[in-house]
């Protein structure tokens, strides 16, 4: 069987779908699949194949995906790329799917590849709202506002989107510190991504250090609204786990 | 009672942004910022909505803020109510007495007022940090209710104009305050609300003795009526937006039929008050005052709609009567929602509950799962309950209950349903429903593939079939599998119940293992 693997990045994945493709169409579909880098144990008798990222054949990819099935598969196959899991081999047989019978693909519940697309667009979808609410902002000199978040999935880029449109004017960054990517937004400019190097992310990681009276108002705003006739914190965990309160001031000592 | 507020011209108006705060006042105030917001969020918790939803906004540049319909929630305090937005009161100084409230006239509790520029501070700062969607802001009434108002009003204003907040605001309105009032905090505004405390006028009476039925009901009309016909002026249908799946439903509160009945027995038609509207030039149509163009806002009136809440547990009323209550707020309202606050003890009175009352939150909870049921599911009160079973079934929820009332109507063939059948369903839900309903047109569906799909089958198994098959060979009576529905329900309730006393169990009185021993 022939294994074909890449990078965990967007352009690798969508060129990687491209090479495969080319080889099943001599080949067949079947005695292939894909995997995501690192592939911590190879197994005896399958040779793997290492695709390196091309824009230009990632690009054609997603264009195919646009026009032969739908704007909304698109979505689909992006979120699952953002995935904490190895959702390779599905995206792909999703888009076998997809390309055959066109833009019902998606309502296609009983093949087990559409469902994890599902799935995924789900948990990735989720993960990105919990954020944008759980996201917490420090001030430095009440100019630039930083904010340190851990998520499973890498949804960075589409948390930024909602506070770039939230917060146009103000100069901040969201920091991804499991994957050391920063998202920058200068006050009204577009954000950009930025990998950052060991020494900026030092240097960033004592912004959450100092704290300013807001931050203090806030915590005993926290501490009051609560009705002690009601307490009920395995409620409160269920609704907000404690995995993400990491970077959340409130909860903090 | 109108007459007694016939207000001046709205000096709001004209004093932009001044602080007309009385001499008497500012000698109270001399709490730190700190000391002020924990009196004030202590003074606002009971107030139950913290949603902010309802509206979709998109962020401008130089403004602060968007809204987004679905809500964000920020946090969740420790008896897990999520904390949206910066619920507080502009003052816990009251001239009320009502009996079941913590800030009444003859309580002795620490009193404090936020200056509007206090407040637009705190909304900007904890808004930029991401700590909150907006601002929630209520008030005790101070001097009467038309100056509370304006109060309210000057502060909206400030955070509007000066500080170009553009995020979610929830305004509580003052029984008793003026219209001229009420339609500039509409549009300063997104959701606008006026607390119903009570659902009868007795119980009104008894617990909050200087508000009135009128004060409450009157404003909340007029509210609704603006709300449709600036909905209308600027090309929106009259009613607010539901839940999509509602326009697959036939027999939903909100389907045209229901409506049109429901509107004939109240003797309210929402187009007949309109038509008088634009002939007399009555109320509603004073309510679409100039404010707009004057500060250049351009804003829509109320856009997440209004909402209301009800006191249970303080009085005698039924669930029937509450759920009934809801019902007809809906439909002739057209409220957004209607929220219930289980009552919790804080006053001695000979009128309310024994201090040591527990709060009645597996009622509480019933009653929000009997409002999903309206909202969502296309249910209507009166199949839920009747004269003759006026209360909830503590033990096992609505949905189920209503199942288990109609088993003639069960198991039902997934394959083949319609929409409105599954979702009478108990463990099927709006979102469930419409991913089987795409994706039986693909493939047969097999208990596996409904599992993936989100249904709940712990639940729903009793009331289904696959391919003509149930999916254990069960008998079909009411008592086996309302005893079933109790087992698994039975540590849920017992959560919602005692959700926060520790106590340990007891295998004689949890298990009803009393009988059994000798």
């Amino acid at each position: 069987m022939i294994v074909f693997t890449c990078e965990n990045d967007f352009e690798a994945i969508m060129t990687c779908i491209y090479h495969a493709w080319e080889w099943a169409i001599k080949n067949g579909h079947d005695n292939m699949r894909l995997e995501r880098e690192p592939i911590l144990q190879g197994t005896l008798f399958d040779e793997y194949i290492h695709v390196e990222a091309d824009s230009i054949k990632a690009e054609k990819v997603v264009r195919a995906i646009r026009n032969k099935i739908s704007d909304e598969s698109y979505i689909r196959v992006y979120y699952a790329c953002l995935a904490e899991e190895d959702l390779l081999d599905s995206i792909y047989r999703y888009l076998r799917i997809g390309f055959r019978v066109g833009e019902k693909v998606n309502h296609m519940l009983t093949e087990d590849s559409v469902m994890r697309l599902l799935e995924a667009r789900r948990k990735v979808g989720n993960e990105s709202h919990f954020f944008r609410e759980f996201m917490r902002f420090s001030s430095i000199d009440g100019k630039v506002y930083i904010a340190h978040f851990e998520p499973k999935c890498n949804v960075a880029h589409l948390v930024s989107r909602h506070f770039e449109d939230r917060m146009p004017s103000e100069h901040w960054m969201i920091i991804d510190d499991v994957r050391k990517i920063a998202v920058i937004h200068p006050k009204e400019e577009e954000v950009y991504i930025r990998r950052l190097t060991d020494d900026e992310f030092e240097q960033l990681n004592h912004s959450e250090e100092c704290e300013d009276e807001y931050t203090t108002l806030w915590k005993s705003f926290f501490e009051h609204i609560t009705i002690k006739e009601r307490t009920n914190y395995k409620c409160q965990r269920n609704l907000m786990p404690l995995w993400m309160r990491k970077h959340v001031v409130e909860f903090k000592e | 009672m109108k007459s007694m507020f016939t207000c001046k011209e709205t000096c709001l108006l004209d004093k932009k942004n001044k602080c007309l705060y009385n001499k008497h006042m500012f000698e109270l105030c001399d709490y730190s910022l700190n000391q002020k917001l924990e009196i004030l969020a202590d003074a606002a918790k009971y107030d139950v909505a913290c949603t902010s939803s309802g509206v979709d906004r998109k962020g401008k540049k130089g403004f602060l803020g968007n809204a987004r319909a679905c809500g964000i929630c920020h946090s969740f305090a420790a008896d897990g109510r999520c904390i949206s937005l910066l619920k507080i009161l502009m003052t816990n100084h009251c001239i009320y007495d009502c009996k079941y409230c913590i800030n009444r006239k003859s309580n002795d509790v620490p009193r404090a007022t936020f200056t509007p520029k206090e407040i637009c501070e705190l909304v900007i700062e904890f808004y930029k940090r991401n700590y909150i969607e907006g601002l929630f802001l209520s008030s005790g009434v101070i001097n009467n209710p038309a100056y509370t108002m304006e109060r309210i009003c000057e502060t909206l204003l400030l955070l509007r104009t000066q500080y170009k907040f553009n995020g979610y605001i929830h305004v509580k309105s003052i029984p008793g305050a003026p219209e001229e009032l009420l339609a500039t905090a509409g549009y300063l505004a997104d959701r606008i609300s006026i607390n119903m405390e009570l659902p009868t006028e007795e119980s009104l009476k008894k617990l909050a003795p200087n508000k009135s039925f009128e004060t409450i009901m009157t404003p909340m009309g007029l509210v609704s009526d603006t709300i449709a016909t600036h909905r209308l002026a600027i090309g929106k249908s009259a009613r607010m937006e539901r839940s999509n799946g509602n326009k697959y439903l036939n027999n939903s509160i909100f389907s045209n039929n229901n409506l049109k009945m429901e509107m004939k027995n109240e003797q309210l038609s929402l187009s007949d008050t309109m038509n008088t509207v634009i002939s007399n030039g009555s109320s509603a149509d004073k309510l679409l005052p100039n404010t707009r163009d004057k500060y250049h806002l351009k804003r829509a009136f109320a856009p997440a709609g209004q909402s209301t809440q009800m006191i249970i547990g303080a009085t005698d009323e039924t669930d029937f009567h509450l759920i009934q209550t809801t019902q007809k707020l809906y439909q002739t309202y057209d409220l957004k929602r209607v929220f219930y606050s289980a009552y919790i003890p804080i006053n001695e009175d000979s009128a309310l509950p024994s201090l040591d009352t527990a709060p009645p939150l597996l009622r509480e909870h019933r009653l929000y799962q009997a409002d999903w049921l309206l909202r969502f599911y296309g249910f209507q009160a009166k199949e839920l309950l009747s004269e003759d079973r006026p209360n909830f079934n503590e033990k096992i929820d609505p949905k189920c209950d209503w199942a288990l009332r109609h088993l003639e109507m069960f198991p039902v063939e997934v394959q083949t349903a319609s929409y409105e059948v599954l979702l009478r369903i108990p463990g099927i839900g709006p979102k469930s429903a419409a991913r089987i309903v795409s994706a039986r047109r693909y493939g047969t569906l097999t208990f596996e593939h409904l599992k993936k799909i989100g249904v709940v089958l712990k639940r729903a198994h009793y009331f289904l079939t696959c391919s003509g098959k149930m999916m254990y060979h069960i008998p079909i009576e009411e008592k086996y599998i309302l005893n079933q529905l109790i087992t698994l329900n039975r540590s849920d309730n017992w959560q919602v119940a005692h959700q926060n006393q520790n106590r340990q169990m007891s295998l004689f009185s949890d298990f009803n293992l009393g009988g059994a021993s000798g």
